[in-house]
């Protein structure tokens, strides 16, 4: 088949369970393709890592030729650092950094260990006696979701509304070849704007009242680059909210679902949990929340791997092909939890790399580890299970595994 | 354990000193100090935070003397 219709293929949901024999035909077509709607895909490591650090890709989709028609919604909220470039980009992500890691908080998310793994117990016995569980509703999902709620300093009572808002907005992210996404589209726009409210008046009322959470540093710190503005603070922590939420859980549900599938490294790891650092680093690789990111746009003619990829066409990066690429990892479709010399696009790279990787590798470390000793027999009901429709954000919609 | 940076791999993606605050420090955006001699308590963030460097320029354990990095 032609490697004009890749996109296309790989967006179908029928193979959303294996899509890699599709990226291992994008990085045989050359590893650059374009397809038929003119946008180009990168599938190979080296020219996705040469992309990700190249100054003249956008992450800013104003930069299309052709807007995206998602950006002409006048009440929706304007893009957040994840959408723009340097030097917004950059002032933005500081002013956040500032409350999440080094150099100025750097205890903050060493300081949620012991409460995460607090939770994940809590969750454990949740599960203890039962024949059957859901790992996606009654685990991987209430996880990282409490976790990022506790960080941003959002009431416990309000999880439920914030997940309905996420879900509406990452389903925005979905392709389905055929159907009109402007309905999608919009209410994606007013998810991000309710959302974007809700957390707005939250942080205004930690405004002169610090409760210890990112909101409260947000609203209380000025640092020598002042504060972000009441708009900036909204499309920021929208952001901070669907990303913490919306990944992490694929990222733990993946790892169950690929440590079931290898029985061997399973309980190699349940006897070596000190394994377990390297062995998501290897899920990071292997099996990426993550598969690619859709959002890039050339400033300029770019000419790589002998192709020129026009100003201005949709620029698509799959990270999960790069991962999988032998020119890069020997072996590349072997789960290899030790493996060495691991530098996987998992988390992206370049300045837009992740910004909550370190609260995502804790989580799911945790995660991994506390079911591997709690669960002693676990059984897959069904592989594949049944996969979320979005291509980009991979992962389960539930996995079904028998305990007993 | 001893612990040494290769500080000309190093990018500054600061995922050591989220994971391991007390052994591996930013000062201003991208400068990186760190203890290379790694107190017993701190063994286990320390494993974690060279597994999630992404460039890999940790090296831990006896090896990470002076031949440890090329």
């Amino acid at each position: 088949m032609s490697s004009e219709t890749l996109f296309r293929r790989i967006t179908d949901s029928r193979h959303r369970p294996d899509p890699y024999p599709l990226y291992a035909e994008l990085r045989e077509a050359g590893g650059v393709a374009r397809q038929e709607s003119g946008a180009y895909l990168v599938g190979t490591y080296h020219e996705i890592n040469a992309l990700l650090h190249d100054p003249r890709v956008s992450s800013d989709l104003r930069n299309r030729t052709e807007p995206d028609p998602g950006l002409l919604v006048p009440e929706g909220l304007p893009p957040a650092f994840i959408g723009i470039d340097d030097p917004e980009h950059d002032r933005l992500r500081r002013l956040t950094m500032r409350q999440f890691g080094p150099p100025c908080s750097p205890g903050r998310v060493d300081a949620l260990h012991e409460e995460m793994e607090g939770i994940a117990e809590e969750l454990a016995d949740g599960l203890a006696g039962r024949d059957r569980v859901d790992l996606v509703d009654d685990f991987a999902f209430p996880l990282p979701v409490t976790v990022i709620c506790r960080l941003l300093g959002v009431p416990h009572e309000d999880v439920q509304k914030l997940h309905t808002w996420a879900d509406t907005v990452v389903a925005s992210l979905d392709f389905a070849p055929g159907e009109d996404p402007e309905p999608r589209r919009r209410a994606a726009q007013e998810a991000r704007m309710t959302m974007g409210t809700y957390l707005g008046e939250l942080a205004g009322e930690r405004r002169g009242s610090p409760a210890g959470d990112m909101l409260s540093g947000l609203v209380n710190d000025e640092g020598p680059e002042g504060r972000l503005t009441d708009l900036e603070l909204m499309v920021t922590t929208v952001l901070l909210l669907i990303a913490g939420h919306e990944t992490t859980v694929n990222l733990i549900t993946n790892g169950m679902l690929t440590l079931l599938r290898h029985p061997g490294e399973l309980e190699r790891l349940r006897a070596h949990p000190e394994l377990m650092p390297g062995a998501v680093e290897e899920l990071l690789r292997y099996e990426p929340p993550v598969q690619m990111l859709p959002q890039r746009t050339a400033l300029a003619d770019i000419e790589i791997a002998g192709v020129t990829i026009p100003r201005g066409v949709p620029l698509i990066l799959v990270l999960a092909s790069g991962n999988r690429d032998p020119l890069r990892f020997p072996e590349p479709d072997r789960f290899d939890p030790t493996r060495s010399d691991n530098q996987h696009f998992g988390f992206g790279s370049g300045i837009h790399n992740c910004f909550g990787a370190p609260l995502a590798r804790l989580e799911t470390q945790i995660a991994l580890t506390t079911l591997l000793r709690r669960l002693d027999t676990p059984r897959l009901l069904e592989d594949p299970p049944e996969y979320r429709n979005s291509p980009v954000l991979r992962g389960p919609r539930h996995l079904p595994v028998a305990l007993t | 354990m001893r612990v040494v940076v290769d500080l000309n791999r190093c990018q500054g993606y600061a995922q050591c000193a989220f994971l391991a605050p007390r052994v591996f420090e930013l000062h201003g955006d991208e400068a990186l100090l760190y203890t290379p001699a790694v107190p017993a308590e701190q063994h286990e963030r320390v494993l974690r935070a060279a597994a999630a460097c992404p460039v890999q320029a940790i090296v831990v354990g006896e090896q990470a003397g002076a031949a440890g990095v090329r």
